[in-house]
């Protein structure tokens, strides 16, 4: 049924426009949800040890990081300890937001039992409330990848990346947004769910924006003190370069997440999908959609890690709650089914990736032909 | 000690626990914020398949009456199991008697791998079974390593009180008694101690020794007077269930501990009860059902969002009992997290909701 599917047209990374997108007939995306269900199942059953020792590694290098990071900071009158330690403390921040934090919060690690590493309970470094993330990421966006008016990720509500989107003269300005939304990513993630696109449209009274405010506030009031009052007034006279150097490693951080992100659902090859889709959607569909809504970045063994193994989008969408350090051996079984279902496999190296990025936030600043979503299907009878 | 708990109190929203242990641990493993750990000090095996563990406690450990459970937490393979032992304090130490089950990850890991030196989680402290003073005679019931909690009051009561006291102890040979050289040393300094060996499957009995399952004409032989005993039995369930059923109307009083029987797995439709560990509500469901659906068609409301599996919000302790992952089939057993959107009940189940 499936051996005489050809193998997908191209795997370049500029495969725009000779992608196929065929869709498939219904037995055929069962039996595929079936293989990537039974390839979870496989590598649940191997999951132990060696994933145990390796986030225990992680957490380690994120206090190394940090403290060494920190305390040369202290030193930063001198400039090559406050570029070093600067460094030191963007890494280790980048390490707890992605391959530990992210990774935890899904719920990879709540086998472990250990409350270290729980799901539930993990509070990161960054000024957004885990528990905001846990809804608007591992609920919305998990769940409703890139269905337009459900998943928030779609362009944030500030970005028009997708000719689907309505266009309005506000996206003349996205070019400029978009580059503050990078700077300050972790700002505007912190606010995601507060919506506030809801209160200025006076849907929301001030007293319920106050209101989920308030852990929100909490948090960023913490991270604020801890970063720009607590470690500057321990270095004493040196405030200002530690202050400067905390400014920047957490800057590091936003541009890098930001680059990462963007490049797990925007290239030129990932797709939107209409609301009615997810309506009775098979588990089958549903690993569909999230294939073709994900795309992949190519790169060492450092860079997934440094990545929080997110540049495995497409694994990480396919299976969210596997240990991440998984991914680069899933990616051959994802691969090698995608081929024999003629699913397009969308990867490339981050600059190919990212520059289609920017080409689509670029150019739907500006009006487009408009494209329907509604009756869009990826499954034919 | 005040002076401390203040500061403490005082920094504790500044502290990362996490991070504070990672630190102090490389100075002592002993060291934590708050977390009760201990150091084995000393390891000795006490009979066949069976090891007694000697405990250093740093300082959150709370003190442990005799007679009470103390959780114990080892990583066996990368995931964090947890038993229950009735340790014996001695001075500023704990030590936990472990006998290997068959197939049993904790119990095998204390057996074989753990080392003097290594470090240990415990929690806190439980158990009904405490020593009381004011009572004039005591039957302990044991069987197998029920014997352990036994053991603890009793070093307690030969230290202290010596009253009236009948041990029968239950095993299936004299190689399966814990503790023997020493309860008969304390046996013949205390002479209001009467030690009764019960063999199941030794051929030659010496004397003191008895033989068969627990049974009236057993009990009428060696507590004559049982109706002045204050009964403890700790054993498996049906041991227990036994001698409550023999001594609860006769004796002065009765109190049992079974350990819980690994449960067997129910037929798909066969009613469950759902005990909601937060609220107190046990709700009985059809195993085999997704809980989430289950849990609501009844009235509670826990916090979803996919109802697929892949979000975690639904996930919550699974504290006690079997559930079954719908994804793949494969049942869980351990304490630990599942999802009530695809999991269905396997047994009886206390959730933590
Ligand atoms: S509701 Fe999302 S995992 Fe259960």
């Amino acid at each position: 049924m499936t051996a005489q599917q050809p193998a997908p047209t191209s795997l370049s990374p500029v495969a725009r426009g000779n992608v196929a997108r065929r869709p498939l007939t219904r037995a055929q995306v069962e039996a595929f949800g079936a293989e990537l269900d039974a390839l979870r199942d496989r590598t649940l059953a191997d999951i132990g040890e060696v994933d145990a020792r390796y986030i225990k590694r992680i957490y380690a290098a994120v206090r190394y990081t940090e403290a060494v990071g920190r305390v040369l900071l202290f030193f930063g009158i001198f400039p090559p300890a406050w570029i070093l330690g600067t460094l030191l403390l963007g890494i280790s921040k980048i390490l707890e937001n992605m391959e530990l934090g992210h990774n935890v919060m899904h719920g990879q690690y709540d086998w472990m039992n250990d409350p270290r590493f729980d799901g539930k309970t993990y509070e990161w470094d960054v000024v957004g409330t885990s528990d905001n993330w846990r809804k608007t990421h591992n609920f919305q966006h998990h769940t409703y990848t890139n269905v337009k008016g459900m998943d928030d990720d779609v362009g944030y509500g500030l970005l028009r990346l997708f000719p689907e989107q309505r266009w309005r003269p506000f996206y003349l300005f996205q070019p400029i947004i978009a580059v503050i939304f990078a700077l300050m990513f972790q700002w505007g993630v912190a606010i995601q769910d507060l919506r506030l696109g809801r209160y200025f449209a006076g849907k929301m009274t001030r007293e319920e924006l106050a209101e989920q405010f308030r852990p929100v506030g909490r948090k960023m009031r913490r991270q604020l003190l801890k970063d720009y009052a607590f470690f500057p007034l321990l270095a004493g006279p040196f405030f200002l370069p530690v202050l400067l150097g905390n400014l920047v490693a957490n800057g590091l951080r936003n541009l890098w997440t930001y680059m990462i992100i963007f490049c797990g659902h925007f290239t030129a090859n990932a797709e939107v999908f209409p609301k009615e889709m997810v309506e009775n959607e098979t588990r089958g569909e549903w690993y569909l959609r999230q294939l073709r809504g994900s795309s992949n970045l190519r790169g060492g063994k450092l860079f997934h890690i440094m990545s929080g193994n997110l540049s495995h989008q497409i694994e990480h969408h396919l299976f969210p709650d596997i240990p991440a350090r998984r991914y680069a051996e899933l990616s051959r079984d994802v691969r090698a089914i995608c081929a024999r279902y003629g699913i397009y496999y969308n990867t490339g190296s981050l600059a190919s990736q990212f520059g289609q990025v920017v080409w689509r936030i670029l150019r739907y600043a500006f009006p487009s032909k408009p494209v329907k979503l509604a009756g869009k299907t990826l499954v034919v009878d | 000690m005040a002076a401390s708990s203040a500061l403490k109190r005082l920094m504790n929203p500044l502290i990362d626990p996490a991070a504070f242990d990672f630190w102090v641990g490389k100075v002592s493993p002993l060291l934590s914020w708050e977390r009760p750990l201990a150091r084995v000090v000393a390891r000795e095996v006490s009979a066949r398949d069976t090891v007694t563990l000697v405990l250093k406690p740093n300082r959150h450990v709370a003190p442990v009456m005799p007679g009470q459970h103390l959780p114990v937490t080892v990583e066996v393979n990368g995931v964090r199991l947890t038993r229950q032992y009735s340790p014996t304090q001695t001075g500023g130490r704990l030590a936990i008697t472990v006998k290997r089950v068959p197939g049993g990850a904790v119990s095998t890991y204390l057996n074989r791998d753990a080392r003097v030196g290594d470090v240990l989680e415990l929690g806190t402290p439980f158990g009904a079974m405490r020593d009381d003073p004011s009572v004039p005679g005591w039957l302990f019931a044991a069987a197998g390593s029920g014997i352990t909690p036994l053991m603890s009051l009793l070093r307690a009561q030969a230290a202290r009180g010596r009253v009236r006291t009948t041990l029968m102890y239950w095993a299936r040979t004299r190689a399966d008694l814990c503790f023997l050289p020493e309860l008969q040393q304390m046996a013949r300094d205390w002479p209001g101690l009467t030690l009764i060996p019960v063999l199941t499957r030794e051929a030659d009995l010496v004397p003191g020794e008895d033989r068969g399952r627990p049974d009236s004409d057993l009990l009428a032989r060696h507590v004559p007077d049982l109706a002045t005993r204050q009964v403890y039995a700790c054993g498996p369930a049906g041991f227990v269930g036994q001698l409550e059923r023999l001594t609860a109307d006769t004796a002065a009083g009765f109190l049992g501990e079974a350990f819980t029987p690994p449960e067997r797995a129910l037929v798909a439709g066969a009613p469950v009860q759902v005990t909601l560990a937060r609220s107190g509500r046990v709700l009985e469901i059809p195993a085999g059902e997704a809980l989430l659906p289950a849990l609501e068609a009844r009235g509670e409301s826990p916090a979803f969002g996919c109802r697929m599996g892949v979000c975690h919000t639904c996930a919550c302790q699974r504290l006690d009992g079997t559930s079954e992952d719908l994804l793949n089939g494969r049942q869980h057993s351990e304490p630990g997290m599942l999802r009530l959107c695809v999991s269905a009940a396997r047994s009886h189940l206390t959730l933590d909701l």
